[in-house]
């Protein structure tokens, strides 16, 4: 009987260690969020505790600076040009992958993975050296343009539709597009009708995604971005090794707002924890 | 009609079934083929040419850009402080994050996606924000030294800003959700009723998670390793904001080689940290073949 009592008091013992821990690795993961929010509400320039008083001024700020509305506005567009395309060329490649057994699949799979694994640097080096050679041999001016920085941001995106539509066609039941089939649907409307329908919820999540790793990517845009033209993490990232305020905090909190809104509103669609 | 016969027809429909195909993936794979291979031979090619001062650039092909880093103590140094941090954020992550992902997995309320999302955030925001978030708890006058000023703990603001303490500690927060998540997907795949058995059998909880739960998830453990590691090595705006301009990691020294225009050697540098990162993938992916095989 001692043997059991101690043997619970253990188990007991070790799930008050487990929660402690979780708990506190929560709170970590979370510490950097917490802390960038509460300076953005303090009413003196410097980040000194404790707070001398609270304002929302710095936010009414926000709109005066140049930099980051134009880096906001920049942002905005590279990640809706650059999921957009994602999505045209990365669905129909899902399709394929999950559909069709050929010599060869797996290695276009992995290759389409493939900017996941590579570092966001060497990828932007490398990038960087493509439109310099590109440029010198046609004279097509895409260095430091708009096209070169949506042709490295849609590269970054592909994996993400791969990976998520090809998990949501695996989960779906081809007897209904059978069934289409035999009642007459041609290929074109079974995928209309029936099989998009069903993988949109892998498609809404591949184009949240697609969005934020577009929109939050720092390392390609460094090498890809022309004079005077800055993203919005760009901006943020060369205001910090400056100083650190209140205004570049506001600025954070409109970003997490942002992201936390589009995976809010991701989430009625198909539910984050099932496809992370 | 089963799922195999299906997929059997569709291979008999033939050529015009292939042409189907390719049309399908051909977009996406000129693409990423054009974006990443082509780009990566560039560089490769680049890091074989020679720098000259005032001249940039010179066609050559010499090894001279990598010997230049592994002789030089300077690129060394950075090199060594790279594995290191990394490592060192990797084992912590897989310390803290394994409970986390453990309750994650075995969650059944409805916060649990909540829960999820709580730890799927940080990971989109950006790393610069989050920096700025540990900026604000380490600075002179920021939370950590007030908090122990008044408690009485030091007398003097402790220097956390701008050391290889500031960046670990940042790295970490940055690769933990990445940790959290690879284990958390494979601990739900580990049936609960072996967990179950193992503590009906006597196993206090110890034994249980070496003698059950450790061997069963460890695909993911090494998934989730290698992962954190290689993102460690990566790290790029965490050391530049945390480490300050002093502090020399790998990636922030690839694009100051890029930014002194010195394309050949920041090429060479480039080429190491993602064969060193590749090499690590390649290893981990064979070693769980390996143990995995039956």
């Amino acid at each position: 009987m001692n043997l059991g009592r101690a043997i619970l008091d253990k188990r007991r013992l070790g799930r008050y260690l487990l929660n402690g821990v979780a708990g506190f690795t929560l709170l970590y993961i979370l510490t950097p969020l917490i802390f960038v929010t509460w300076l953005s509400f303090f009413s003196q320039t410097i980040p000194s505790f404790p707070p001398e008083g609270y304002s929302l001024k710095w936010y009414a700020a926000i709109i005066e600076n140049d930099r980051f509305v134009s880096g906001f506005i920049l942002s905005l567009q590279l990640a809706l040009i650059s999921s957009t395309i994602g999505l045209i060329v990365g669905v129909p490649a899902a399709l394929c992958i999950a559909r069709y057994r050929f010599r060869g699949r797996e290695a276009l799979n992995n290759l389409l993975l493939l900017p996941l694994v590579i570092p966001g640097i060497v990828l932007g080096i490398a990038l960087y050296v493509f439109h310099v050679e590109t440029e010198i041999n046609t004279g097509l001016p895409i260095l430091g343009s708009l096209l070169g920085l949506v042709s490295g941001h849609v590269l970054i995106v592909i994996p993400w539709t791969v990976r998520l539509v090809t998990a949501s066609l695996a989960g779906f039941n081809r007897t209904l597009e059978e069934a289409a089939q035999n009642l007459g649907a041609d290929r074109w409307t079974t995928f209309r009708r029936i099989t998009l329908p069903g993988i949109l919820p892998g498609i809404v999540a591949a184009a949240m995604f697609s969005f934020v790793s577009s929109f939050g990517n720092l390392e390609l845009s460094l090498f890809l971005v022309g004079p005077g033209r800055t993203t919005l993490p760009i901006a943020i990232l060369q205001y910090l090794e400056w100083k650190i305020d209140p205004t570049i905090a506001a600025v954070s909190v409109v970003q997490i707002g942002l992201i936390a809104a589009a995976m809010l509103i991701t989430d009625r669609y198909v539910k984050i924890a099932r496809v992370v | 009609m089963t799922q195999a016969a299906t997929a059997a027809r569709i291979d008999d429909e033939g050529g015009g079934s292939r042409l189907s195909a390719a049309t399908l993936i051909g977009p996406a794979t000129i693409v990423v083929a054009a974006g990443i291979i082509i780009p990566m031979a560039i560089l490769f090619r680049y890091s074989l040419n020679q720098f000259k001062p005032g001249l940039m650039m010179v066609e050559a092909l010499t090894l001279e850009n990598y010997i230049k880093f592994f002789s030089d103590p300077y690129y060394l140094t950075i090199f060594s402080t790279t594995i290191r941090v990394a490592l060192t954020c990797t084992i912590i992550c897989l310390i803290l994050g394994f409970p986390l992902a453990y309750k994650l997995a075995r969650t059944e309320t409805r916060f649990k996606n909540l829960l999820i999302m709580l730890v799927v955030l940080p990971l989109f925001v950006g790393n610069a924000v989050r920096a700025a978030g540990w900026m604000t708890v380490f600075g002179n006058k920021g939370f950590l030294n007030t908090t122990l000023i008044s408690f009485g703990f030091i007398d003097e603001p402790l220097e956390i800003m701008f050391t290889e303490t500031a960046v670990i500690v940042g790295i970490i927060a940055v690769n933990l959700p990445f940790m959290v998540l690879t284990l958390q997907s494979v601990i739900e795949g580990v049936d609960r009723a072996v967990e179950e058995a193992a503590f009906s059998l006597g196993a206090g909880p110890w034994s249980m998670f070496w003698r059950v739960l450790w061997p069963l998830a460890l695909p993911g453990i090494i998934a989730g390793t290698i992962l954190t590691f290689i993102l460690g090595m990566n790290a790029y705006a965490t050391p530049v904001l945390l480490g300050g301009p002093k502090f020399k990691m790998m990636a922030p020294l690839v694009f100051g080689q890029f930014q002194l225009n010195n394309w050949p050697f920041g090429a060479a540098v480039a080429f190491l940290l993602m064969l060193t990162t590749l090499i690590l993938t390649v290893a981990a992916n064979l070693l769980m073949q390996r143990r995995y095989r039956r």
